[in-house]
């Protein structure tokens, strides 16, 4: 079963390039903390409110990057929120990339290939094998985007996720996302794991601008 | 600590939470719903008012069960919130996707 991470980021990959799309370093990092905090969650390992993040429970889920991070959420002496944890887990966000992806290649779903340029660097692609899993989630989101019905808490977690990263225009034309934007905004506020993703993005992406605004007075 | 209790109002299921609803007993009132749905009392009305608490885990569980009404052919509602509680779900636009109502009277007069 994949889990948050997985999902995320065979999305955030361009299948036949095997190379993610344009995403900010930043971005990345904190939708895979995110992701991360919600694989926990729907382990019910930790629980979440707007002050803090709770561990419920400190057995390990099998994914190494989730139950290293679990171990260190459980003996942090200081109680944090869930923003907090996401900006300390971002910056594992290579780490955490790197695993998944490496699992991803286990299981058959992507390959790896390196590829050389200008003869001495050396890049690595992911190009999709097996893309069902991509489609199964794919299919989950535009299920719910596109109909009013009560969404799965899975299906509102990875849209939350995938609306963070600005990847829903590689599932939907951008005629379609304005048109059903009110019903991703609806969606995307009923996970506060996502809703603090987005916040923490928003707040980077203001200080970029505020950052370039004043460079150019 | 939580307490759950049910009585029935004409065709819809009063199921009244007191305590707290988080990661630790979310998984009961989860089961106490899907029993009273899958009995075939697809219409459920969650009275909130001794409900001092609600976590994410919680919300979820509001979530996956007002998902299930739906798909049973009832719904779900909410009603009597406590002041911390009708904040933390109007924040999180629950009050979007689940039916919230003042009082009791005020959700079963929605309910032919």
């Amino acid at each position: 079963m994949l889990t948050f991470v997985d999902e995320i980021l065979l999305l955030m990959l361009d299948d036949e390039k095997g190379s993610f799309l344009p995403i900010r370093e930043s971005t990345m990092g904190y939708v895979l903390a995110g992701a991360v905090l919600m694989d926990l969650a729907f382990a019910n390992r930790i629980d979440t409110d707007p002050s803090q993040l709770m561990v419920l429970d400190k057995t390990p889920i099998g994914h190494s990057p989730h139950d290293r991070i679990l171990e260190n959420i459980t003996t942090s002496n200081e109680t944090r929120d869930t923003k907090a944890w996401i900006e300390t887990i971002s910056r594992e966000a290579s780490e955490i990339r790197e695993q998944s992806l490496a699992s991803l290649v286990d299981t058959g779903i992507l390959e790896s290939q390196e590829e050389k340029f200008l003869w001495v660097f050396r890049a690595r692609r992911y190009p999709t094998i097996d893309g069902r899993a991509e489609r199964e989630v794919k299919l989950r989101i535009t299920g719910v985007l596109l109909s009013d019905e009560t969404p799965d808490p899975k299906d509102v977690a990875i849209i939350c996720l995938a609306d963070a990263c600005n990847i829903l225009r590689d599932v939907f034309s951008e005629r379609e996302i304005n048109r059903i934007r009110p019903r991703i905004d609806q969606i995307r506020k009923l996970d506060l794991i996502g809703r603090e993703v987005s916040g923490a993005i928003q707040e980077i992406e203001q200080a970029i601008m505020a950052a370039m605004t004043h460079a150019h007075h | 600590m939580m307490n759950i209790g049910e009585e029935k109002s004409d065709s819809v299921v009063i199921v009244a939470i007191e305590g707290r609803v988080d990661g630790t007993t979310a998984p009961e009132l989860e089961n106490r719903i899907l029993e009273v749905v899958d009995r075939g009392d697809v219409n459920v009305l969650l009275d909130c008012a001794g409900m001092t608490y609600v976590s994410s885990a919680g919300l979820r569980i509001f979530l996956t069960s007002a998902r299930k009404c739906q798909q049973s052919g009832g719904r779900l509602m909410i009603c009597s919130l406590q002041p911390d509680c009708k904040t933390v779900i109007e924040t999180s636009g629950f009050h979007t996707v689940i039916d919230c109502h003042d009082n009791r009277e005020a959700a079963l007069a929605t309910v032919s």
